[in-house]
């Protein structure tokens, strides 16, 4: 005998004292279940908040960038273009720009110098180099 | 006396990780695993806390702390762990709030004209037999419950503690010694004393 065993009675008033418990468990009124039930549901909802990936917190706040995106390109595209515009005068500015920025043709623009200078003057005057 | 089929849900929900339905085996994610542990433990987990606090709704409150503190802390660990550490951190509650008690009974108890708790809640034979409006205590008109709670109640903490888990929870050594953070043989020796206390005090009703 180690000193802890049971006798028959103790088995007894185990038995007796765990019916009833799980009798006053089955009876417990509608009131405590309930908040038990509400006490639970917090319990689970803060245990799949604190699963959730961090980078899921940010997904609202994407959706709502990318909606004001298309928002913006929706309101700008009928009627008018979305860049600036350009009027005669200024295609000759970003027509320059492209040569320049081709990076390859310089110096052939460097040793035809003169003409296009006579090629400039020509269309200042409008058409003067067709009648020259 | 039959087993009522909520006390069967701790056993269920610490042995099952999947769920028949229809006719496949379907896997439960954590989420619904913890449901359903939760919903097993949480009714005699309320009324072992009532027991010890004397109170509802201090033990309402120890049991949600409870849960939210396990669903926190220790949700991602693994389903079997899940009672002993309940029922630990259950009882960790429940000795914080009797020890505020103390404190606040012994503050009020210095004051003049006032009397602390303990001394207001006289024969707990009185407290149980008089109290007819929290339905809670209605339910302690079964006598035999009613003594049991006493008589649990006189006891020291940590034998109300073994007595609780291996008794009225139906845990083994093990598990009990876990959830108490004990020995197995501090676990077997304040359960005998129980079983000791409680025998002289149940004997003729038990």
């Amino acid at each position: 005998m180690n000193g802890h065993d049971l006798e028959p009675h103790d088995e007894a008033l185990e038995r007796r004292a765990r019916e009833a418990f799980e009798g006053s468990v089955a009876r417990l009124d509608e009131d405590t279940r309930s908040r038990l039930r509400e006490a639970r549901r917090a319990a689970v909802d803060a245990f799949e908040a604190r699963r959730r990936p961090a980078w899921q917190g940010w997904v609202p706040v994407a959706m709502a960038a990318s909606a004001l995106l298309v928002a913006v390109l929706l309101w700008r595209a009928p009627g008018e273009p979305p860049g600036p515009v350009v009027q005669s005068g200024g295609t000759e500015a970003i027509e320059a720009l492209e040569v320049v920025a081709a990076g390859d043709d310089l110096d052939l623009v460097a040793e035809d110098l003169e003409f296009y200078a006579w090629l400039e003057q020509a269309d200042f005057d409008g058409n003067a180099a067709g009648q020259g | 006396m039959s087993t009522p089929a909520t006390l069967d849900a701790p056993a269920a929900a610490r042995r099952v990780r999947t769920v028949r339905r229809g006719r496949e085996e379907v896997c439960l994610d954590g989420a619904e695993t913890l449901d359903r542990f939760l919903a097993g433990v949480e009714r005699p987990a309320f009324r072992i806390a009532q027991m010890a606090l004397r109170d509802r709704d201090e033990a309402l409150d120890a049991v949600q702390d409870a849960m939210l503190h396990l669903a926190q802390s220790y949700g991602a660990r693994p389903g079997d762990e899940w009672r002993p550490l309940f029922f630990r951190i259950l009882y960790n509650g429940i000795r914080d709030r009797q020890r505020r008690r103390t404190v606040r009974s012994r503050l009020f108890g210095l004051l003049p004209g006032r009397h602390g708790r303990d001394e207001e809640e006289g024969d707990p034979f009185e407290l149980i037999a008089g109290d007819s409006v929290d339905p809670a205590r209605q339910l302690m008109n079964d006598e035999a419950m009613a003594r049991l709670e006493v008589a649990v109640a006189a006891l020291p903490a940590r034998q109300q503690e073994a007595f609780s888990l291996r008794c009225l929870q139906g845990m083994d050594v093990a598990e009990t010694a876990t959830a108490m953070g004990c020995t197995e043989g501090s676990v077997k020796t304040h359960y005998f004393r129980a079983l000791q206390s409680l025998r002289s005090a149940l004997g003729e009703v038990y």
